[in-house]
């Protein structure tokens, strides 16, 4: 029920998607044979009957016109309602019963890179099979009828103007806007751009992007070597190996220097709070510096109640529940972004000490204490990264497509341990600077 | 709302003898202690990676307030990271941070859990802080003056600048004429305004004593040494008799009552809740709430379950549509189906078609098919839940504070898959009647802002 729980702190804000290593055996990850030019890869836990299976297709919104942006989040959803399969063709009602039945779950994420499908089945032979052949059957022949296309742009509409109400979502769009600049995660979904899209746009968006080439399969669970080759051929078996040549996607580019007035976007809004997002381009996941920038924000704003954020922004001055910090570095594009929000007539003065702390930060970089808690932290903390089904997944998920070494969590806490005081304060002065911020304000600022 | 499902998991998450093949669980993995202070110590071992989940659960939520002030039991679990005699305010989480520790704390209507996550070695040291301060809370009236705006702060953010949880709180407190679970969590905003120190420390005394908490401790641990540890740090707590707590039972309501909210939003939503009887400690054969919780699945439990394919998907007279009912808790439950509207429908059309839906249920009953495929779902999530180790400690220690055992987890899941389809529509047929009725409607108002109105965000680019 909502209202039912209150946390103290907000435990959704993301931290950078790291992976990590230990003192105790890490599960090795092996590399399946690829498959129709996918690649595929397992890490085997026999603990418990089940299995987690992830496809991610290099088919996210960057690849959306803007005219039809929406189109990458719609050619992924609609998968789920309706496919045709060795079977015949199978309506959403169907599909949403028949992963009732095996007791799967079965979803599918559109993010700004990639278009994420995520299957959880027991791992028992026939449930399995049915599950993977049910997946199979949306990844290769989804049916994109017109009449649920018809409700599902409708609703994708209601739900816009619904956010359009919402201050965190406003925000956002804006602040993407911002900072993406000419690169086409800048577009957000419109009305219009919604209203533009159709049966055969799908259609096309799907055979050009949804094929072998474009797609990393990722396995962790309860099943041998062997059988995770059988679900991967079982997934892909009439997906195409390849396709028509994909655009290239225009460069992301370094925020430029600007005076504030050209840096700063405030939005009159009559919530109580104003919310308050700051931030510019920043690095890929591959990047040398990504050790440096992960320990580096754990102490200007990541680590959750024992940042210098959160200690100036909350502990000492009241100003907030949740202020932090993150870089979110993806495969071909990645950002620094720092947030807040507090009642109206404090808008200014939260502000001010978010900038204050994040350009001291990057003037003067952590002090040794800080570094060696941060340290500390990361490194003792590294078990819990991967100590479930779920987690190990994130973690293959982002090895594999970030093309990180299958080593990367055998090394992670060594890579965090030989980072110095000067790393960190050189790469934050490489990649961040305070006359390239983009800042969004959304409130009454000077109430 | 989140569907019904997720509920069932928290509570079900044991073993299971029926057509899936579960994994052993059971019994033999969980041991339970008591101390001679009154604290109860329940260990779960699952010794599949190397790490712990340590969480004190205090039987003490908003359902234990008084008018006036409400939110003080959020406002205490806040405070308990200020400081004790032996700790400065902040080092608390500087000390479980530099063991690697995930933390954090939470307040329901039931109770307050305070929890650490971290890798097994380091469970000595997170166990010696949480005993502190389960005794020697200290902190000043200065922190309490920071703290109290920052739950502020909190409270704008989840609840007045968010509609569909304006809706929720007054949903709540009309449904309740004299139920302490009408209080939001959070509290009123101006029982925060005027709330004291001296009411967070009264609190505090109140309700945090050995005899009032239950630790849990899930993951790669021995019991005894667990034992061991938890003597050694929380049996030198003293027990203390408690506040009495008065029934409160809630009058029987006689009638539909209604509520309208206004405030920003493009849709328009429309929630019904009704009066449902929870599952009674010492009446687990009781059928009806596990009827209930199967009806909320057979509306709400999948993607083609019977509000969303024909809500949604058929007359698409609403944009989404959610089902709630929780069987365990300590006070008197609701079975709420929330909806916000489709375009150009209003909440009328929504209302006509969701005492369709229900009634359909109560003249023709569901289907043996629809029952198996949500007990299918309940089975497997019992497998999947197992994944997560402080899930585990999550679903013992909820079903611990509302009066029931973790042994009892069994039998209630055995008793589940036992639900015939005529016993669901018996209680849609009995409960679900407008006596008990409660319906709030939010009736959406233009924002005043800038960008939106010049129609900026909306264009493509």
């Amino acid at each position: 029920m909502l209202n039912k729980f209150l946390s103290r702190g907000s435990l959704a804000i993301a931290l950078i998607v790291g992976v990590s290593t230990s003192a105790h055996a890490i599960l090795p990850i092996e590399k399946l044979d690829s498959f129709k030019g996918a690649q595929a890869y397992l890490v085997q836990t026999k603990a418990l009957p089940m299995v987690d299976i992830e496809i991610s297709i290099d088919a996210g919104d960057r690849y959306d016109l803007g005219v039809k942006s929406g189109l990458a989040t719609m050619a992924g959803r609609l998968m789920n309602y309706g496919a045709k399969s060795d079977q015949g063709l199978l309506n959403e009602a169907q599909i949403a019963d028949e992963i009732a039945d095996l007791g799967a779950n079965l979803g599918i994420s559109v993010g700004g890179e990639r278009a994420v499908m995520r299957i959880r089945t027991l791992s028992r032979k026939d449930l399995r099979d049915r599950a993977v052949q049910l997946a199979s059957a949306m990844l290769s022949a989804p049916t994109y009828d017109a009449k649920v296309l018809a409700r599902e742009k409708q609703r994708m509409t209601t739900a816009l103007l619904e956010s359009e109400t919402k201050p965190e979502s406003v925000l956002e769009r804006r602040f993407r806007k911002s900072v993406y600049g000419n690169y086409p995660l800048a577009n957000s979904p419109t009305v219009k751009s919604i209203a533009n899209i159709g049966a055969t746009d799908l259609q096309q968006f799907h055979k050009q992007f949804y094929r072998g080439d474009r797609m990393i399969i990722s396995i962790v669970g309860d099943v041998s070597k062997a059988e995770a080759a059988e679900i991967v051929q079982g997934l892909l078996q009439r997906v195409p190996q390849s396709g028509s040549p994909v655009a290239k996607l225009p460069e992301f580019e370094r925020s430029p220097v600007e005076p504030l007035s050209q840096r700063e976007v405030v939005i009159p809004f009559d919530s109580q709070q104003a919310h308050i997002a700051m931030g510019m381009t920043a690095i890929n996941r591959n990047n040398p510096d990504f050790f440096p920038l992960l320990v580096g924000n754990y102490i200007l704003g990541g680590g959750g109640f024992v940042s210098r954020l959160m200690s100036e922004v909350r502990e000492k001055r009241g100003l907030a529940y949740s202020v932090f910090s993150y870089f979110a570095p993806g495969k071909d594009a990645g950002i620094f972004q720092a947030g807040v929000q507090t009642k109206n007539d404090q808008a200014t003065l939260a502000l001010e000490v978010m900038s204050s702390t994040i350009a001291q930060f990057i003037a003067d970089g952590p002090t040794q204490a800080e570094l060696d808690a941060a340290k500390a932290n990361l490194i003792n903390g590294y078990p819990l990264r991967i100590d479930n089904n779920r987690k190990l997944l994130d973690n293959v998920s982002s090895i594999a497509w970030n093309n990180l070494p299958l080593d990367t969590m055998e090394v992670w806490t060594k890579q965090v341990e030989v980072v110095n005081l000067e790393q960190v304060k050189a790469a934050f002065q490489k990649y961040l600077a305070m006359d390239r911020m983009k800042i969004v304000v959304l409130g009454a600022k000077n109430k | 709302m989140r569907s019904t499902l997720f509920s069932f998991s928290l509570y079900l998450v044991l073993s299971c003898s029926a057509a899936l093949a579960a994994p052993e669980v059971g019994q033999a993995n969980t041991h339970e202690f008591q101390l001679s202070n009154g604290l109860k110590l329940i260990v779960r071992e699952d010794h599949r990676a190397p790490t712990v989940a340590h969480m004190v659960w205090y039987r003490a939520g908003s359902i234990d307030e008084v008018n006036g002030k409400t939110g003080v039991a959020h406002v205490l679990e806040h405070m308990m990271f200020k400081g004790t005699h032996k700790v400065q305010s902040g080092e608390f989480s500087r000390l479980v941070a530099a063991v690697g520790g995930r933390e954090n704390a939470f307040t329901s209507r039931d109770y307050t859990a305070y929890f650490q996550q971290v890798e097994k070695s380091k469970l000595d040291e997170v166990m010696r802080l949480e005993a502190d301060r389960m005794s020697n809370l200290n902190f000043d009236d200065a922190e309490f003056l920071k703290e109290i705006q920052v739950v502020m702060e909190e409270r704008r953010l989840r609840t007045e600048d968010n509609p569909s949880s304006l809706l929720n709180e007054a949903l709540t407190a009309t449904a309740y004429m004299s139920s302490p679970y009408r209080y939001p969590v959070v509290g009123w905003m101006n029982d925060l305004i005027n709330m004291k120190a001296i009411d967070a420390r009264d609190w505090y005394r109140s309700w945090y004593k050995p005899n009032n908490a239950t630790v849990v401790i899930a993951g790669d641990v021995d019991p005894q040494a667990i034992l061991r540890a938890v003597e050694k740090y929380y049996g030198v707590a003293s027990a203390k008799e408690l506040p009495e707590r008065k029934p409160q039972i809630e009058p029987v309501q006689k009638g539909t009552k209604r509520v309208q909210v206004k405030a920003p939003a493009d849709s328009a939503q429309l929630a019904m809740a009704w009066k449902v009887p929870k599952l009674e400690v010492g009446r687990l054969d009781d059928n009806e709430p596990y009827a209930l919780e199967l009806l909320s699945a057979v509306l709400d439990g999948y993607d083609n379950a019977r509000l969303n394919r024909t809500l949604v998907k058929q007359e698409r007279v609403v944009n989404d549509v959610g089902v709630g009912y929780d069987m365990i808790s300590r006070g008197p439950e609701l079975f709420f189906i929330s909806s916000s509207m489709a375009k150009g429908k209003t909440v009328e059309q929504a209302e006509k078609s969701i005492r369709k839906a229900l009634k359909e249920v109560v003249d023709k009953g569901i289907l043996e098919s629809e029952l198996k495929r949500v007990k299918v779902r309940i089975l497997s999530d019992q497998i999947y839940k197992r994944d997560s180790i402080f899930g585990q400690a999550m679903e013992i220690g909820s079903t611990e504070m509302a009066g029931f055992s973790w042994k009892d987890i069994d039998v209630m899941l055995e008793k589940m898959q036992t639900i015939t389809p005529a016993q669901v529509q018996a209680v849609a047929k009995k409960y679900l009647v407008d006596e008990g009725l409660t319906i709030a409607v939010l009736d959406p108002q233009a924002r005043q802002s800038g960008e939106s109105k010049q129609g900026g965000n909306r264009d493509a680019k």
